[in-house]
Formats: structure tokens, sequence, C-alpha cells
């Protein structure tokens, strides 16, 4: 496709080849509207493009006046692992300064408390030990905004027991997912992702940032068998991405065991079963420099990018469609067709799961529109 | 006479050995060309001593008026108490013999020259090194190249840590020099058929020189052409080169300093000789070690250890074994790595890292000091961190600690964190680049000392007061 079709294509987008709804799902699951901003580089003031999208959503302050708010970073693999020796923020991690300028937009709007989460890779260790592994300053992030305070969720943390999320109507794969209380005890939930490709799901954006909840002690390779192993040291393969075992049998086991093994089929579903079960409030991407051809410096031929754009949005469906829309592809593509060509497509899996909507013609675009962010991750 | 008099003496006697460093001040560079003009590119460099194949009298006089200190090369071959002696009567200073000579050569060579009071410094394989001896200067010419170690497929080989994999010659020093108070030289060359950039030399440098070693500096033939040639880019390299040798060159007082390490790592000959063992695997996770060769194990060398890795009990003798006890019972931490572990195949000659099989089985210990170190801060912890090594030296009393840090990477890592055990009031980062700056010293959620480096690029030290 060349850049002038895909331009007329977005332009029209009822001319859109889509995937049906499937169930008519499409029609019914909810849209919402995404805003898109500039922003060239991580040295520019990231708060003025962020303050607006926020306003053009309907502003922050009734959304988190007095209230929790848990942000789940997109922090993924070890931060010892470079793409090219530079500094995970301008890779494959969501960057620091946006998370400080975040912080300090929901500390101006009157949140209470604002509580950064991520399941740290192969650690139960304190969130704070892994920002300073990866480069964070943070003491910065502390002043940032009054309440703010983090949590490693790749293990029980600061809780007594794990909060279990069951998915309602029933899930893809597992019935309920038991996950870090810091999910459960908040108000507001946010995830912010990096605008990437994918290795497994093609792309990785709001919803598959969420993949990130699952603790380790659960679902990693070295869980426990019976309970949870509190002191986790690898990531989540064999369970969820390969399903040759099952989780700890303190959580709830698989449906369908029988089910296919292919991690292209697994971790799609699993991923629509989480932004179900743990719905989210509000999302932010980080796409002003990334990473495309995958998710980190562990997938060969990964290549940097300087997309310069960030996107917001209120519903986890609507706002990856219009990533996935500005990163070049077509949010609706089948399998096989890029970027899902070995993998289920997670937006209409959460779309058929009634989340949200992935049809661009029902998404109100504020701000840049697509066309003029535009930044195709395919070359 | 050579090997047990004192090097004050020596130098007293010699006029113009006393006019130049001793040796232990020494800091070597492998000359090719004996082009008089050459030395000018030394001028102003800490360089002060030139290991050369050939020389010229004109040669000789320069080096010898900019007080630079010559030793000719010599390689097992021929007998080289001959060409020693036309090298020591051509005013050279002294030879470096660089190889595994016959036992006995280097004895009878440093025999036939007592009377010109020149030094003998031997370069010899690990495994033949003079631990324990009276030499003035030790060496070897192996090592291994640091750096990154980079896979075929162009990535970075990850270490059991999680990090990348840091090729280091750091554990050998520091097991040798807590064998021998001696200089150590490292005469490793560059690799063959590789473009080597400035960044990989002063890596290679500072890999050397944090752990109080040096390297005898050696230029790839490509990059000695290009410098002889005066070209701007091999100029460039070559001031960054010198840049960092002075960092390290102008605080002395650094190798004088001892480990700050609450973990003491006892180990028998043949494992301090390799690379890639256990005290490199705990340099990657940046935890201060001191090395304890078994043999010298004593109750004073455990003074302030809280733990203790025997990586090999079966060489303890019994009372070295009592004396274990009795620091567990005083509340140390003892992890023994089980009998047998070890593999039966003794050091082949020319290894100097471990075979697949012995890493593996080196895993497990690895695995269980890991467990046992955890997150705790056993004189330091540093965060972001892992393209680099470091070493964290204190004074005996404990009032004042430096932090060396050594990036291998090709770029600066910006935000690194340093958090050391005991309170400190000031924190001062040193530079290469000559840059003196007092650092805001904080205390973190687990006591200590914090301080945060906004930049480290090829190296720097934190001196904590």
């Amino acid at each position: 496709m060349t850049r002038r079709e895909w331009i007329a294509l977005i332009s029209a987008a009822p001319l859109l080849k889509a995937a049906p709804g499937p169930d008519g799902a499409a029609e019914g699951a909810p849209a919402a509207p995404v805003a898109i901003a500039r922003c060239a580089s991580y040295d520019q003031d990231m708060t003025a493009p962020l303050a607006a999208m926020f306003d053009q959503l309907g502003g922050l302050d009734r959304m988190v006046r007095g209230k929790t708010v848990t942000i789940k970073l997109n922090m993924t693999g070890s931060p010892a692992l470079r793409v090219d020796g530079r500094p995970p923020g301008v890779t494959h991690y969501v960057h620091p300064k946006l998370v400080g300028a975040t912080a300090h937009l929901l500390g101006r709007a009157g949140a209470r408390r604002i509580r950064f989460v991520e399941s740290a890779w192969a650690t139960s260790g304190p969130l704070e030990e892994y920002l300073l592994d990866s480069g964070w300053n943070v003491r910065q992030l502390l002043a940032a905004a009054p309440g703010v305070e983090f949590e490693n969720t790749n293990a029980l943390g600061k809780a007594k027991k794990y909060a279990r999320f069951p998915v309602p109507g029933g899930g893809y794969v597992f019935p309920a997912y038991d996950l870090n209380h810091a999910y459960q005890d908040t108000d507001v939930f946010v995830s912010m992702a990096k605008l990437k490709n994918h290795g497994t799901c093609g792309v990785t954006l709001s919803m598959k940032n969420c993949f990130g909840m699952l603790p380790a002690s659960i679902y990693g390779d070295d869980a426990g068998v019976d309970e949870p192993n509190e002191s986790p040291t690898a990531g989540r393969s064999k369970i969820m991405h390969a399903g040759r075992r099952q989780p700890s049998r303190s959580a709830p086991a698989e449906l369908d065991p029988s089910s296919s093994r292919a991690p292209g089929y697994r971790v799609p579903h699993i991923v629509a079963d989480l932004v179900k079960s743990r719905p989210l409030d509000l999302e932010i991407v980080d796409g002003i420099e990334s990473i495309a051809g995958g998710e980190g410096p562990w997938i060969q031929g990964v290549r940097r990018v300087q997309p310069g754009v960030l996107l917001a949005g209120l519903n986890p469906v609507s706002t990856d469609a219009v990533a996935a829309a500005v990163m070049g592809y077509n949010p609706r593509a089948v399998r096989g067709a890029a970027p899902f060509r070995n993998c289920e497509n997670t937006l209409l899996l959460a779309e058929r799961h009634g989340v949200g909507s992935a049809d661009l013609r029902r998404i109100d675009v504020r701000g840049v529109p697509i066309a003029g962010a535009l930044y195709r991750y395919d070359t | 006479m050579l090997r047990t008099a004192p090097w004050v003496a020596l130098l007293s006697a010699m006029p113009l050995l006393a006019a130049l460093a001793p040796p232990a001040a020494w800091a070597p560079a492998r000359w090719n060309g004996t082009n008089p003009q050459s030395l000018d590119l030394v001028s102003g460099t800490p360089i002060n001593c030139l290991l050369v194949n050939s020389y010229s009298s004109e040669f000789v006089a320069r080096a010898a008026a900019r007080g630079i200190v010559l030793l000719a090369v010599l390689k097992p071959g021929a007998d080289p108490a001959d060409p020693a002696r036309q090298a020591i009567r051509a005013g050279l200073q002294g030879i470096v013999l660089e190889g595994d000579f016959p036992t006995g050569t280097a004895a009878r060579v440093r025999d036939t020259l007592a009377d010109a009071h020149a030094i003998v410094v031997e370069l010899t394989s690990r495994a033949r090194m003079p631990l324990g001896g009276l030499d003035p200067i030790i060496g070897t010419y192996q090592g291994v190249w640091p750096g990154i170690q980079v896979l075929e497929n162009g990535a970075a080989k990850a270490a059991p840590s999680g990090s990348p994999w840091i090729d280091t010659n750091t554990g050998f020093v520091r097991s040798v020099r807590a064998w021998s108070p001696a200089a150590v030289w490292l005469g490793y060359l560059p690799p063959a058929h590789t473009v080597v950039t400035g960044e990989r030399y002063e890596a290679a440098i500072a890999d050397a020189e944090m752990a109080g070693a040096r390297w005898i500096l050696a230029l790839d033939d490509d990059f000695s052409a290009r410098l002889e040639r005066g070209d701007a880019a091999a100029l460039k390299n070559w001031r960054g080169m010198a840049q960092v040798l002075r960092f390290f060159e102008s605080h002395p007082e650094w190798r004088a300093l001892r480990s700050y390490g609450k973990l003491a790592v006892i180990e028998d000959r043949d494992d301090a000789l390799l690379s890639g063992g256990i005290l490199d695997m705990i340099a990657a996770k940046h935890t201060p070690t001191r090395a304890i060769p078994g043999q010298r194990l004593t109750p004073d060398a455990l003074q302030g250890a809280t733990m203790a890795v025997d990586v090999d009990a079966e060489s303890l003798t019994p009372e070295q074994r009592e004396m274990l006890k009795n620091f567990a019972r005083a509340g140390g931490t003892v992890l023994t790595a089980p009998p047998g572990w070890k593999g039966q195949s003794a050091l082949q000659p020319g290894q100097i890292t471990l075979d697949k099989a012995e890493l593996d089985r080196l895993n497990d210990i690895w695995h269980d000091v890991q467990t046992m170190t955890g997150r705790k801060n056993l004189g330091a912890r540093l965060f972001n961190v892992s393209s680099m090594l470091s070493n964290v030296l204190g004074t005996d009393d404990g009032k004042q600690v430096v932090v060396e840090l050594v990036n291998y990477s090709a770029y600066p890592i910006e935000n690194v964190t340093v958090q050391v055990l005991g309170t400190f009031k000031h924190a001062q980062l040193i530079t290469p680049e000559g840059i003196q700056k007092d650092l805001e010293v904080y205390v973190p959620d687990e006591g200590g000392t914090g301080v945060d480096i906004e930049r480290v690029s090829a190296c720097a030290a934190v001196r904590l007061d």
C-alpha cells in the first residue's frame, strides 16, 4: 500500500475493508474519543501536549480529583538489555519524562494518590530499584506530585492476598486472573504504553501492556505449583505464552487445556480477557521515540524510530485502533495481514468481548488527525 | 641480588634509574619503530615506560632525555642472555621476557645482568606467574580483550544476572593482587582482524587500572600507522586513551585502598588465574568482593566480612576450615561449594577462561551466591550499570570510600545511582574529562549514603568522605 493509498484510506474511513464485527459486537461495543498530539522529542516540554490531550478528552479533574490513580507502566524485559546501548526510555520502555509529566498533571488535577505499577521482569524487589536500574530518577518522580508511590506487581507486594478478577461473561482462556492488590485498590486505572510492534501480538499498545499485570509469582516460569512463588526470577513464557504448564493452583486454571498452545493464539486472547476483567479508564501511548519490528532488544531486527506522537484515550480498544492506524496498520486486519501475520488481532478479540470498538469510523479523533500523525512502522 | 634487594637500595645505587620513576609507577606501552620523533606522542601522557623490539642509539638517547624507561622485549627461542646484555649496554633499563621460557631462564638472565642492576620483567602465561615472589613487577601475556561480549547475531550475550556479559580481567587481577604486592602488568594484544575503536582501547586501559593493574598499551597495526602519519581521528583517540590513563595514574592512592566489600571469596590458585569465574560473575552484579587466596586465609583476611564463599573447600587445611566455622559462629554466613563440584581436569596450558562444563557447574554455585546475597548491601549497590563494572575501595578506617566505574559500551550512561554502606557527608564525582563536581548525598530508604551521577562516559569515580 502506498502512502497516498493509506492516506486516502484513513481519510475515508467508511471505505475501510474491515473485519466484520463478530456476532455484531463491533457495532455494540462502546467507542470513545482519542486524542493525538505531536511531540518531537523528550527534550520538549511534555506537560503542554499531555494537558491539551486530557482537555480534549474532557479534562482530568473530573476523573481523578480526590482519587487513587494507578498507572501501569510499560517497562518490558530486563532493564539491563538495551537497544544500541540507548536508555530504554527512548526505545522500548515508556519514557521517565512522560511519567513525570503525567504525575505532575494528575497531582495538579487533585489526585490523592498516584501509584505507578509494573511487574518488574524476573524480580519481586521494590519497583523503585527497577526504575533506578532503568536509569530513572526516582527522587524526581516522587517530587513530581504529592502522593506518588510505586509498587512492583510481579508478586504479592504490599498486600496480604492477591485480588481475583473474574472475566465478566467468561474468559477466552482463563475464567479469572489473580493479580496484585494495586489493580483492585484504585479508583482510576491507566495504561501507559509504548507505540511498538510485538513479536507475538503484532502490536503492543495500551491493551497488550496489561499482559504485564500478570504476576510471575503465579503465572511465571518458576511459579509455585500449589502456591505462588514470591521470589520469581523468570518471565511468563511457559504458562501464558506456550501453555506448557498451569499457573499456581491457588489461581483459577485454564478453561480448556486442549485449546491451542500457539502463543499467537494464547497471548492475544489472554490480553483481551485481562482488559475485560480489569477495565481501563485512561490510556496514554508514548510514540515520541520507540522501536519497530518488535517489543524489545531480544527481538532480532528491531530498529529505532521517532514517530514524534503521543496518544491518549478513554477506551483501550479505540485508543489502540487509532494507535495502530498511526503506525500504518489497519486496526481491523485479520490474522495473516500486517501486523497480525502470525497471531490473532487482540483489538478484535477485545471488541468481541465488548470492551470497545476498533472501528475507526466510530472513533472521534481529536487534536492531530491520524493522517497527520501517520508513521509507518512497516517500511 | 636483584630479586631480594629492596628497590630503594637499587635505585640509590643506580644514577640513571634513580632519575626515573620507580618500577611500581611505570605505565608501560609497547612501541613499534625507532623513530625518535614518535616519542613526541608520549609527551604529556602518563606513559613512562616503553617495551621495544628494536632500538637505535638516537632513540635510546632521546628516551633517556625524556625520562622514559626502555625495556627490550625478548621472546623464547634463542638464549636471551646475549641480547639482554646488548640491550643493557645500549642504555636500556631492562628487559622483558615475554613468553614461557624454560624454567630457570629468568633467574639466569637476572644473574647475567646483576652488575648492571637492570630490571627483568617476566610476562608469562597466567599459570606460570611467580605469585608470592619478590619481583617488583609481575605480568602475563594472556588476557581477555575487555568489552561487552557480542554473539554472532550481533546481540549482547547475557550474563547469569541477565545483564550483558562483560569480558574482563578484573577478577583475575584482584586474585593476583591478593597474592602479591607487586605491580601487575597485562600484556595481551588487541584482537586480530578486528576494528578496534578508541572506546575499546579506553575500556582495556580502564579495565586493568580499575583493578589496580596496568595494561601494556598496545595498538593494532592500523591504528599505529594512522597515528604515525598524524591522522586526526587516530590522534583524537590517542588523546582519549591518554586521558583515561591519566585519570587513574593521577590517583595512585586508590591502588593502596582495600576492597570495601563485606563479601569474601576464598579460592585456590587455579581458580584465581581464570577469567569469567566466580569473581567476575559477582562483579557483574556490582557486589564489592574481596578475593582471598585459600592458602592465605586468616582471621585477619576475613576481618569486616559478613559473608564468605568457599569455592574450593577441599583445598583448605583443617585449621582454615575451623577458621571458617568460627567466622560462621560469630555471625558470618559461609557458602561452601559442594564437594567434588570442580572439574577433575587440570587447567590446560593456554586456558584462561572456564570451559562450558566448568561454567555449567559454576552456575550452580552462582545461583547459591545470588540467593545468599540477594538485595543485601554488601558494601555498595549500584543501579543502571549493566554495561559497567565497578570497584569499591575504602581506607582501613572506613572514613573514605572510592567507587570506580568503567563503562564498556560505546555510549555514555546517564543516571547512575550509587548506594554505599555507611554514612558519608561529602561526595565528589571525578572524571577523566577533568570534572570534579560535588554530588548531593542523601540517605536511601534502606540506609547508607546515596548519590546520583548524571553521566558516565568511559569511566568515573565517586569519592565519599
